[in-house]
């Protein structure tokens, strides 16, 4: 489904990935760990196509077509979905509408008729309910005065309702208590329907207590440097992040 | 002088009704008046070469329907060209709401015509000599209206008109009145109202001035706010050929609250212009004004708001924000924010800005499959529409939403 080849990019001056490489198929759950400043939220960026990150050399498929050579609108048409760290507020644009116009544009790029607002009001509402947010936060503006674990259940709400072939998820759980992180886990495992396929980024092994993944990358200084099966979550957890360091210097 | 205030002098000196002693003073001011040009502050911005020399029929025999909003469910007084057409007698009101035509002698009129609206209003002048019909309203006492009273204007081709609206809350009342004005042909016609808020009384207002093409509108609205009393106020309005609206908020009583909402959105080659202008008379008031507007192609939008605390009025807390969004490189915006604060213990903000868009929320809206284009007008469109979730009345903001989109999407496709 993805495929990335010694894929390098950078933020202004700055080279944040070096070379990373990731293969994911169809139903696979990747996690993706590492210490901060790793290039584990670059990564979510550059995939969706963020103005700003500037990809030098490497070649990204998805589903056989070059992704890199898509706007922004197109990657998430084509089933590209990112749940971000730190989602945006847009005090005037409601929720529901903001919603109803990404569905609509996601069922036309998939030549589907487009949901009336009954149509749509129904499946919202259910999505709504699926993450444990009160219904008037579909009427509120765009994450406005959400509190970090709303907006994070509101990306997830997003999520269930937009129905991407691919999703990352940028440390969707940061800022979590135990409740909420087991509602976006909830929210995550309902989508997976051995299709789906996902990234999960995380700083903390947490989230991988109740999202299983199948397999582990360990990313650090804009590369892979570790793969393997969800045991490794378990030796970071044990361990930390400093082993890089003496890999590093060895 | 214009020859078309030379002529209105003229007209003003046949006008005798049961107000004729009020106007008489109106009038001797209004002779004072210099025309305004560049160099008059309250003009700078805005010329009035389409009014100087227009010469317009002040009869009309014409009817029309009022706006129908839906779920609005609110008494409608209809006035055509100025001349009200909705039979007063035959209105279903509600207890403690008297309501009478301008044209009948009554208490309530004579304690409120001319005494709330600032004198230096050239426009406001012209509507005391000339506005002989309007509406007065009363509000018992303690009466709480739950139900709106819209006052509609229409305005028609080839006609000048005036009207005026007078309306007082007793104290601990309630009520929820709405301006609302239409026309788009070649017309002038000036509104003003004036509005007595008692203590502890509360005043939900709305003032749409949806004048568009060739119509030229001029009015204001005009509020005293007496002790603990609130207002919320939201104006929407067009630029048409010529609109200008000037808005007076004075708080009159202590511990008063006054919230002003504007929205503007200008077609291409409208002009608009709204001054405000909040006086802190007493202590311990608060005001929150937000301004935000749309311009498109060669539409000149102009905005003053002041806000004039005196040395009597400590612990005032005012806030003034004007944010503008410009659609093109010939749209035009003059903002002018104007603070004057003679007391020492108050808390006091404002700020004027020409919006650009939001990099980060468009590339949201992109990752959600939204295409550019619709993005665009979703968070332009946001930016007045926030405004618009405010209003309290849903009713309202629910049928002016769509209205308003589509004049913003038209808007776009002009650029």
């Amino acid at each position: 489904m993805l495929s990335i080849k010694k894929l390098h990019a950078r933020v202004e001056e700055t080279t944040i990935l070096k070379g990373l490489d990731m293969e994911i198929k169809p139903g696979e759950v990747h996690a993706v760990m590492g210490p901060n400043g790793a290039g584990k939220s670059t990564l979510g960026y550059v995939l969706s196509g963020r103005d700003g990150y500037e990809v030098e050399s490497g070649t990204v498929e998805f589903e056989g077509k070059d992704l890199l050579d898509m706007e922004v609108e197109e990657r998430a048409q084509a089933g590209l979905f990112l749940a971000f760290q730190y989602p945006v507020e847009i005090p005037g644009v409601s929720n529901m509408e903001f919603m109803k116009e990404s569905v609509n544009a996601m069922r036309e790029g998939r030549g589907e008729t487009p949901l009336s607002s009954a149509e749509f009001l129904k499946k919202a509402k259910a999505a709504c309910k699926q993450v444990e947010l009160p219904l008037d936060f579909l009427k509120r503006g765009v994450n406005e005065g959400f509190s970090g674990g709303e907006k994070k259940r509101n990306e997830i709400m997003q999520l269930i309702l937009l129905e991407p072939k691919l999703a990352i998820l940028d440390e969707s759980d940061s800022g979590l208590d135990v409740d909420a992180l087991q509602v976006v886990a909830k929210g995550v495992n309902s989508q997976r329907d051995g299709k789906r396929s996902f990234i999960v980024v995380t700083h903390y092994q947490r989230l991988l207590d109740y999202i299983e993944p199948d397999y582990v990358h360990i990313l650090s200084n804009g590369k892979i440097v570790k793969s393997g099966g969800p045991e490794l979550a378990k030796e970071v957890e044990s361990s930390g992040y400093a082993w890089l360091k003496e890999g590093e210097n060895a | 002088m214009s020859q078309w205030l030379a002529h209105v002098i003229d007209r003003a000196a046949n006008v005798d009704d049961w107000l004729s002693p009020v106007r008489a003073n109106a009038l001797a001011e209004l002779k004072q008046k210099d025309w305004p040009g560049r160099r008059t502050e309250a003009w700078r911005y805005t010329s009035l070469h389409k009014v100087a020399d227009l010469n317009l029929a002040t009869n009309s025999q014409q009817t029309a329907e009022a706006p129908l909003v839906d779920g609005l469910n609110s008494i409608d007084l209809v006035f055509v060209d100025g001349r009200l057409t909705t039979d007063i007698a035959a209105l279903n009101l509600p207890a403690g709401v008297s309501v009478q035509s301008l044209e009948t002698k009554n208490e309530a009129a004579d304690k409120l015509f001319g005494k709330i609206k600032p004198e230096h209003h050239l426009f406001g002048l012209v509507n005391d000599v000339l506005a002989q019909q309007g509406v007065v309203i009363d509000i018992a006492d303690a009466a709480e209206v739950d139900q709106p009273i819209r006052i509609v204007n229409v305005a028609t081709d080839g006609i000048e008109s005036h009207h005026r609206t007078l309306v007082r809350l007793g104290n601990n009342a309630k009520a929820k009145i709405i301006e609302h004005g239409v026309g788009n042909d070649h017309s002038l016609n000036t509104v003003f109202a004036e509005y007595d808020i008692g203590d502890n009384a509360k005043l939900e207002h709305y003032r749409l001035a949806l004048h568009e093409g060739n119509a030229i509108h001029v009015g204001g609205s005009h509020f005293r706010l007496h002790n603990q009393s609130r207002l919320n106020s939201t104006l929407v309005g067009y630029g048409s050929q010529l609109t200008r609206l000037d808005v007076d908020i004075e708080h009159a009583g202590e511990h008063a609250f006054a919230k002003f909402n504007n929205i503007y959105l200008l077609a291409p080659n409208e002009h608009f212009d709204l001054h405000s202008t909040i006086e802190h008379a007493q202590p311990n008031g608060t005001t929150e004004e937000n301004a935000r507007g749309i311009i498109g192609d060669k539409a000149k939008a102009v905005f003053n708001g002041r806000i004039h605390i005196h040395r009597h009025a400590q612990k005032t807390l005012a806030e003034l924000n004007n944010r503008n969004l410009l659609l093109t490189r010939g749209a035009q915006i003059n903002t002018k924010p104007e603070l004057e604060i003679y007391a020492d213990d108050v808390q006091c903000a404002h700020g004027a800005t020409v919006a650009e868009i939001d990099e980060e929320a468009l590339y949201y809206l992109l990752t959600r499959g939204i295409d550019r284009q619709q993005a665009l007008i979703m968070l332009n469109f946001g930016f007045v529409q926030e405004l618009l979730f405010q209003m309290p009345n849903r009713a309202l903001a629910d049928w002016l939403h769509p209205i308003l989109k589509q004049r913003f999407e038209r808007m776009m496709e002009q650029r």
